[in-house]
């Protein structure tokens, strides 16, 4: 990839590296939008932006199959790096023996569960829809 | 408002995700015959996923102060674990009828992520 400074600079990138950057940003965000959650919304928060999370990767990778006309750095950026950053399994794993310990297991059990199903129902939902609006875009075209 | 614990997450989470996609690349790779051992799980995420749940567990018993977990449990772990590619993986078995990778892809994530959380945080009150 080539950047172009205002005053002449060329500065040549391979994808490789650009595509370690880009991750790098976008995982910032994503980061700080989940912390944000988790500080304003608890377990739920991370609840929330795990199922989120999931719908918008599935939309993504199969929008991105469908539509190919991106950057490879973006899709890598947006997938990988913003929603892969902004979901967490670890958390969701800790927030489960966090409920456990505080005496709450019948909550641990609908967290766990709650996660597990509608994370798989939110992907299936992101997988149809971004092939539907994928191959929309490419119609029009 | 930013403050100092978000901005912690969000470095912490660009160096995990960093980790994350270099595995990936590299378990793509080189891992790929142990996946086609077992129903084709997609290992990476897998070990990318288990391994982080036992290294927060650790974190958290250990017990570190705020800014510490907020950088190394909340970002760097955070943005190192995924549950969006995993329930994607989990899709894509569904959508090729691989019920049985499927189940087993489950399983593995979500039984092996509870039981190495605990083990994670007994081992860490032992080296408090």
């Amino acid at each position: 990839m080539k950047w172009t400074f205002f005053h002449g600079e060329e500065i040549y990138l391979s994808t490789k590296i650009t595509n370690y950057i880009s991750v790098a940003c976008f995982a910032f965000f994503g980061g700080m939008a989940r912390a944000s959650l988790n500080a304003s919304f608890g377990f739920y928060g991370t609840f929330w932006g795990n199922i989120i999370g999931c719908f918008l990767l599935a939309f993504f990778t199969y929008f991105f199959m469908e539509f190919k006309d991106f950057h490879q750095w973006l899709t890598v950026g947006l997938g990988t790096g913003f929603v892969g950053a902004f979901t967490t399994f670890s958390t969701f794993n800790l927030d489960t023996l966090k409920n456990i310990q505080a005496n709450m297991p019948f909550t641990a059990l609908i967290y766990f569960l709650s996660s597990i199903v509608f994370g798989f129902i939110f992907a299936f939902l992101g997988m149809k829809i971004g092939k539907k609006v994928g191959l929309l875009v490419r119609k029009d075209d | 408002m930013i403050n100092l614990n978000l901005l912690l997450a969000g470095l912490g989470a660009s160096v995990g995700a960093i980790l994350r996609y270099a595995i990936t690349n590299y378990g793509k790779k080189h891992w790929e015959w142990i996946g086609k051992k077992f129903s084709n799980l997609p290992i990476p995420t897998l070990f990318i996923n288990l391994t982080g749940a036992l290294i927060l567990g650790f974190v958290f018993g250990i017990g570190s102060n705020v800014f510490l977990y907020a950088l190394v449990g909340t970002g760097v772990l955070g943005g190192y674990t995924t549950f969006s590619t995993m329930n994607t993986e989990l899709v894509e078995l569904y959508k090729s009828k691989n019920y049985r990778g499927l189940i087993f892809y489950g399983i593995s994530s979500y039984f092996g992520g509870l039981v190495l959380i605990f083990i994670g945080y007994y081992l860490g009150v032992l080296f408090k």
